[in-house]
């Protein structure tokens, strides 16, 4: 089974956007901030990181920077979620390492697009 | 400013809330959708709360400075809307209240979502828009221009304007107005007549010469003695007239008179963009298969997509590729589809051209119709000439299948015409435009008896057709099942020389 970390603060779109994927199959592990992030992905990498940018104590950028720092999770995918549909916003996440990004509010179908593109991309280069 | 009147926002959001706990409350619901259910409330009840206190700080929901606030908001609905869908995602058959609910909210969120999304990213105050700008806070029945060269009168304009609660924009000259419309909404613009640059007259006219501002209502401003020019405007499309001194009564009553028209004006702009959105998307499903311009009268006729089932007289054209069998034996799949693709491909567009249906291909077969969905005088002149221009051509196709080293192909075309069924044939999943009847089958019997580049038409379509053909050989046939027997002919060409009417569609079929 496809297992999937979100990393949210807000604990109601934690759980809306947890319920809602794994209705569609997936497992869902769920952080409320970067640094518990990058613990859990030490102890497990997951298949791969949905990352709200805003994020306490450690933000989305940093974690993401952190994660690619690490040659274990180098290609780890990440999909940022990011509050602005600004150009610059978007920029930012590449920059730190996402492979792609979505807006909040979340457009649920191109969310599902993007992670399987993403997982399917990746499977690719593993084979 | 504090304003505690609750916005139509709130207001719906709070209705949608106390119906999701009235269908907790109520409904024997399996624990799983409970539980989102429940979630949603609990959500509905966060953004009613966020919007409820930006109500009270007087804050519109368009007009929220601060970042911070407005990404609360955003987040607050996106968790609602969320929820709405993760349910509707879930439950297999929602009772109609629930669906119904659910699908309120979600209309909701996204309403209020792009209402946020509105919101002008700081303006730059040194602009000339702003002269008399109000507290950013508040919520406008109207953006109202004031063009007028007088200080005077637009200070008093402005000061009447803003006590009706709505937003005066103040501009001495034209170009300012010009400015003020391109970077604002403006619902309606307040003209004086007489200004030292530009006439108001000139204003109004090129207001209406313009596609953007062409809709908003003009109220014109006049001395008393300017009778005939005021005539002249509204002539030339303004909405209404304003004397000086101004009346505040009447000047309310014309405002809410204009903002009126506006408001009906804007929503018309709005139905009429949904209607096109549909059009565009009828246009482009069946535009595969149906000439523009049939599309286009279905379109026009307000039961044009009723296609229930009619009997109608209709000339059938079928064509195949003859000989396909032993040819699709001996060549790879791959070849196989390209030869079908690049003779199927330049022989519906033939077909539209000559604005027949493509009803269907089968195999290495086409159906054609003409005269349905839209009956025209002359149907079957049009299968003819299409036939002859199909005929025309195949050199064309096989020279390119020779360069692709694909083999040449020869087709025979039938063509007939009848009475059949025509419409919406199948189940509600599927259903297809076609016809059923008795003259498919005779066409189809036709059409097997051409040889390699011949094209048989039956006597009942030479009747119809009026155009002189050049006929070769005759048979009659008599088909299994069919108990009169068919008069068949090979048309060869259509005789242009003695031909009654100009024909129309030699240009069509060359090409």
């Amino acid at each position: 089974m496809t297992r999937l970390l979100l990393v949210e603060d807000n604990e109601m779109n934690r759980d809306m956007l947890t319920r809602r994927l794994k209705r569609k199959g997936f497992k869902i592990d769920a952080a409320g901030d970067g640094e518990q992030a990058l613990v859990m992905i030490k102890e497990s990498i997951p298949d791969l990181v949905l990352m709200d940018m805003n994020l306490p104590i450690k933000n989305g950028w940093m974690t993401c920077q952190e994660i690619r720092a690490n040659p274990n999770t180098e290609t780890l995918p990440i999909i940022a979620l990011t509050a602005h549909a600004m150009a610059e916003d978007k920029q930012k996440a590449l920059d730190a390492g996402c492979n792609d990004y979505t807006t909040k509010p979340i457009d649920f179908p191109l969310l599902l697009e993007k992670i399987d593109a993403l997982l399917t991309l990746n499977k690719k280069k593993g084979d | 400013m504090t304003n505690s009147v609750p916005t139509r926002e709130l207001v719906r959001l709070q209705g949608l809330q106390v119906k999701v706990g009235q269908l907790l409350v109520k409904n024997k619901l399996d624990d799983l959708i409970k539980d989102d259910l429940s979630r949603l409330y609990e959500a509905l009840e966060l953004s009613v709360s966020k919007l409820d206190s930006l109500n009270l700080q007087g804050i519109a929901l368009n007009n929220i400075d601060n970042a911070e606030t407005r990404h609360d908001i955003r987040n607050a609905i996106g968790i609602t809307k969320g929820y709405a869908e993760l349910i509707k995602d879930t439950v297999e058959s929602p009772s109609a209240s629930l669906s119904n609910l659910l699908d309120k909210i979600m209309l909701w969120s996204a309403k209020t979502i792009s209402t946020l999304e509105r919101t002008p990213i700081k303006r730059d105050n040194s602009k000339p828009s702003l002269i008399h700008s109000l507290k950013p806070q508040q919520e406008y029945r109207g953006h109202i221009l004031i063009l007028d060269d007088e200080p005077a009168n637009r200070e008093l304009l402005s000061r009447h304007i803003q006590q009706l609660g709505m937003k005066p924009f103040a501009c001495e000259k034209a170009e300012q107005a010009y400015e003020v419309l391109q970077n604002n909404d403006i619902d309606l613009i307040l003209l004086d007549l007489i200004m030292p640059e530009v006439s108001g007259h000139q204003v109004l006219a090129d207001l209406k010469a313009s596609q953007l501002w062409r809709a908003i209502p003009v109220i014109v401003i006049s001395g008393m003695s300017d009778q005939e020019e005021v005539i002249r405007c509204i002539q030339a499309g303004a909405d209404d007239y304003l004397q000086k001194p101004f009346n505040k009564v009447l000047l309310q009553a014309r405002l809410y008179a204009g903002l009126d028209r506006k408001s009906w004006v804007d929503k018309e702009r709005h139905l009429s963009s949904e209607l096109e959105k549909s059009q565009r998307f009828i246009k482009n499903t069946f535009g595969r298969y149906l000439s523009t311009e049939i599309v286009s009268k279905l379109l026009d006729k307000p039961d044009g997509l009723d296609m229930g089932g009619q009997l109608q007289t209709v000339t059938i054209l079928m064509a195949d590729i003859r000989g396909f069998t032993t040819i699709s034996e001996s060549l790879p799949p791959q070849k196989v589809v390209k030869v079908l693709n690049n003779y199927l491909g330049t022989m519906a567009e033939i077909i539209m051209a000559h604005d027949g249906t493509v009803d269907e291909f089968i195999g290495d077969a086409i159906l054609a119709l003409f005269g349905a969905p839209v009956a025209k005088a002359d149907d079957s002149a049009r299968a003819i000439a299409c036939a002859l221009a199909m005929q025309a051509e195949m050199d064309a196709i096989n020279a390119r299948n020779i360069a692709d080293g694909l083999p040449s192909i020869g087709i025979g075309i039938g063509i007939n015409t009848g009475e059949v069924v025509a419409g919406n044939i199948g189940s509600k999943k599927r259903a297809k435009y076609g016809v059923v009847g008795h003259a498919v089958n005779v066409t189809s019997r036709i059409e097997d008896q051409t040889l390699p580049s011949e094209i048989l038409v039956a006597k009942s379509t030479l009747d119809a057709c009026s155009l002189a053909c050049k006929l070769g050989r005759q048979i009659e046939l008599r088909p299994k099942g069919v108990s009169e027997i068919i008069n068949v002919s090979a048309v060869e060409s259509i005789d242009t020389t003695t031909s009654s009417q100009p024909s129309q569609f030699d240009s069509a079929g060359e090409k």
